[in-house]
């Protein structure tokens, strides 16, 4: 996943349209919607939910960036959306990433998923610190918020599972 | 109300009977004398009452919590409880949305309703006069608040005062061994209460019944402390099985929702209904609590067969309840002994296995039958036992722990909690490390904590055990009767520290790292903490526990029943009374509402009802 995401790093580098930056981002999002989608029948049903929602976060995702990619006022809703930057607050930079496997368990998925998350915000926030003022930080600030806020999402649900039946 | 006439001149000195007066002739003319008089008219004002008079109720409705208790202590019946829809209702936290209606054609104006009154919202004014037509005369019936009857401030008469006060507000003190006798064994701590505390205990009780709403399984908590204070202990026992068969053990290590319920503990100590169902179970002789709850057992067989998963207090109350009803019961339990999460994830220092044991011969005397060592899935299938009974309960308890998952937590000296204390129940071999890091700030992470504290004691002669919670001490989990307890034992806690990993050198695992917890939860309550990595510490060990959170082994089910039922959230989806969307299986206990032992002794009675009924429709016969 590490080299997907240098590669990635570079090939967003070397954009320079707002739909072109957005075309690669729509793309990491199908692959991973893909991905989960394509792990929904492998694991056990008890924590298929789990796999589900990650699909389904990541198809919101790519729905919203392809309408975004589509609009004439693209620039205009970009600064719009970037107004309220959502803070990373460090909670999973400590876990691993594990390989998934055939069948992996509900700690492992959510894992990789914060993993991935993760990676992609650091991405984003990089590219946007190595970019001059203007619509393409504003699309890459954008593109990590929204990363950063999935990311936290999934920390709360990482808490919820693995860290509340300590009592 | 007309002020009383005073003035001399209306006296009546003539003794004589005025009717017996006939009057002159001349009288017409004497009343004429009244017309050129200016009328002399009462003011209808009421003279200024006492300062303490017993006048009108006033209730403030913010702390008035409807606990009735001046309802029962109104000898008059002038007290009903009203439903005011508008306020909270809480029964966990002991908040009924009740309030008191006082009817003046019944009060006697005693005031023992405020003398009485747990949160001291009552008090009567020093008004005193109210009129009505009598087509008003319901106005007489009043449901008090703090503005007075007729929304003018008459100033407070009597109130609640030290020497009113009708309530107790400590609780009788629990002798327990002190720190440094009990730190290096697992002898119980606590002694229990002697006769005359039980039943100064039990006299504090104003019988109000806000515990029996906060109580999972609704214990009859105010009836069998009456009948401790009255001093029937096998009545108070009766009592307690009516909802309860895992007593010995409720009694000592129930989380008891009912204290923080209980409305005594407004504006002081709630009653310890805890160790005092303990002392009633204790006091009455083991064959006579099992004949006592023998009373009402069915003196027939229905011919029904239910297989029970797993011998904790959910499967076992299950199978009391349904072994009442004349069904054969059959529990199948993994381990080498029944009990449950109870027994293989408490220390015996909070709960005697020998305690527990007897609530279990209690329900094994009635006719349930036990198979240990017999693992489902293995020993015997899941598609067996639907074959060869009835119905099916699933009450498992979480006996696997869940890990970290840091950098290093794969280390063999990174271990789970409920692993370890498992192997102290067992009494398999176990060397302790000689210094041991604790990740949890739950009861789990205390009751491992402790328990190897007592292990280094007693081979090394010191203490060496650190906890680490990621909640602030406002936050933790644990009992805060655990957390103290810890730290008079030796064992310190590190509150918001956050694991990062655990520190392994040359193979050897050397402690753990950890970050401050800046802030844990967000705006909606949701877990969500936020770090600062500047602030880092390493604690040292030579093991690290995770003691974080567990979880159910559900692969006993197989493929084809994982498929065939529903799940919500990775839990199976059951309704409100445990039954499971496949037609002959049922889930309870920790398993499907996380740990409680009290949840899970309502839950196993909730699941037997439901299996009872669902018998029932199916035979077409009501056993």
């Amino acid at each position: 996943m590490t080299d997907d995401h240098t590669s990635g790093f570079e090939k967003l580098q070397s954009k320079k349209s707002l739909a072109d930056i957005l075309e690669v981002a729509i793309e990491f999002e199908r692959t991973a919607r893909d991905f989960y989608s394509g792990l929904i029948p492998k694991v056990s049903k008890q924590i298929r939910y789990l796999v589900e929602e990650l699909t389904d976060e990541e198809q919101r995702h790519f729905d919203l960036f392809s309408e975004l990619k589509s609009r004439s006022d693209i620039e205009q809703q970009i600064q719009v959306m970037i107004d309220t930057p959502a803070s990373d607050q460090r909670f999973s930079d400590a876990i691993h990433l594990p390989d998934l496997g055939g069948s992996p368990d509900d700690q492992s998925v959510l894992q990789y998923a914060l993993g991935r998350e993760h990676a992609a915000m650091e991405q984003y926030h990089a590219l946007a610190q190595s970019t001059p003022d203007g619509p393409v930080k504003s699309l890459f600030i954008f593109l990590a918020n929204e990363e950063t806020l999935h990311k936290n999402q999934l920390e709360k649900l990482y808490y919820e599972l693995i860290h509340s039946g300590g009592v | 109300m007309a002020k009383p006439i005073q003035d001399s001149k209306f006296k009546i000195h003539n003794s004589s009977i005025a009717h017996e007066e006939h009057g002159s002739i001349l009288s017409p003319l004497k009343a004429l004398q009244f017309f050129a008089r200016k009328p002399v008219t009462v003011p209808l004002e009421p003279r200024p009452a006492a300062a303490n008079y017993r006048g009108f109720h006033l209730n403030d409705h913010e702390k008035c919590i409807g606990c009735s208790s001046c309802q029962k202590v109104c000898d008059n019946a002038a007290i009903t409880m009203v439903k005011v829809p508008h306020l909270p209702e809480d029964p966990v936290k002991g908040i009924r949305n009740l309030r008191p209606a006082i009817d003046y054609g019944r009060c006697c104006w005693c005031a023992l309703c405020v003398d009485i009154c747990p949160t001291g919202s009552i008090s009567l004014s020093r008004e005193y006069v109210h009129t009505c037509t009598q087509e008003e005369i319901d106005s007489y019936f009043i449901l008090p608040k703090e503005i007075g009857i007729h929304g003018v401030d008459f100033g407070l008469g009597w109130t609640k005062t030290d020497d009113s006060d009708l309530l107790d507000l400590e609780r009788q003190p629990m002798a327990e061994t002190a720190p440094k006798d009990r730190v290096d064994n697992f002898d119980e701590i606590v002694a229990g209460y002697t006769d005359q505390q039980a039943v100064f205990e039990a006299s504090r009780c104003v019988q109000c019944g806000m515990c029996n709403d906060a109580c999972p399984t609704h214990m009859d908590a105010p009836e069998y402390i009456r009948a401790i204070w009255q001093g029937d202990l096998e009545e108070a026992v009766r009592q307690i099985y009516h909802t309860n068969p895992f007593s010995h053990v409720c009694g000592r290590v129930c989380t008891h929702r009912c204290e923080d319920a209980c409305s005594i503990g407004r504006r002081g100590e709630p009653i310890s209904i805890r160790w005092l169902k303990r002392y009633a179970m204790d006091s009455v002789d083991h064959e006579r609590i099992k004949a006592i709850a023998a009373e009402g057992k069915v003196d027939y067989l229905s011919g029904h067969r239910i297989a029970i998963i797993g011998a904790g207090p959910a499967g076992l109350t299950a199978a009391y309840d349904l072994v009442r009803r004349g069904h054969e019961v059959t529990v199948f339990e993994a381990r080498s002994h029944a009990g449950g999460m109870p027994r293989y994830g408490i220390p015996e220092y909070r709960l005697p296995y020998d305690m527990m044991d007897r609530d279990i011969d209690v329900i094994t005397s009635l006719g349930v039958k036990i198979q240990i060592n017999t693992q489902v899935g293995v020993d015997i299938s899941m598609e067996q036992l639907h074959g060869e009974f009835d119905a099916v309960v699933l009450a498992i308890g979480l006996h696997l722990g869940r890990s970290t998952r840091i950098p290093g937590s794969d280390h063999k000296q990174v271990r789970k909690a409920v692993d370890l204390l498992r192997m102290i129940t067992d009494g398999k071999k176990f060397t302790p490390p000689k210094q041991a890091v604790v990740i949890g700030g739950g009861n789990v992470a205390m009751d491992i904590a402790r328990s190897l504290a007592r292990l280094q004691m007693q081979k090394f002669g010191d203490v060496k055990v650190t906890v680490t919670a990621l909640e602030d001490k406002a936050h933790f989990l644990a009992d805060p009767v655990e957390a103290k307890e810890c730290s008079e034992e030796g064992i310190e806690i590190f509150d918001a520290r956050g694991p990062q990993e655990c520190i392994v050198e040359r193979g050897k695992l050397k402690g753990l790292r950890t970050w401050k917890v800046r802030s844990i939860f967000d705006e909606q309550g949701r877990f969500s903490p936020s770090y600062d990595e500047r602030d880092e510490q390493v604690h040292a060990g030579d093991m690290v526990i995770e003691a974080i959170g567990q979880m159910s082994d559900v692969s006993l089910l197989g493929d084809e029943l994982t498929e065939a039922l529903e799940w919500q959230r990775g839990r199976i989806q059951v309704d409100e009374s445990g039954h499971s969307s496949v037609d002959w299986f049922w889930a309870a206990g920790d398993c499907v509402n996380g740990p409680d032992v009290v949840h899970a002794v309502a839950d196993g009675h909730r699941v037997a009802a439901s299996i009872e009924r669902w018998l029932s429709m199916k035979t077409g016969v009501t056993v």
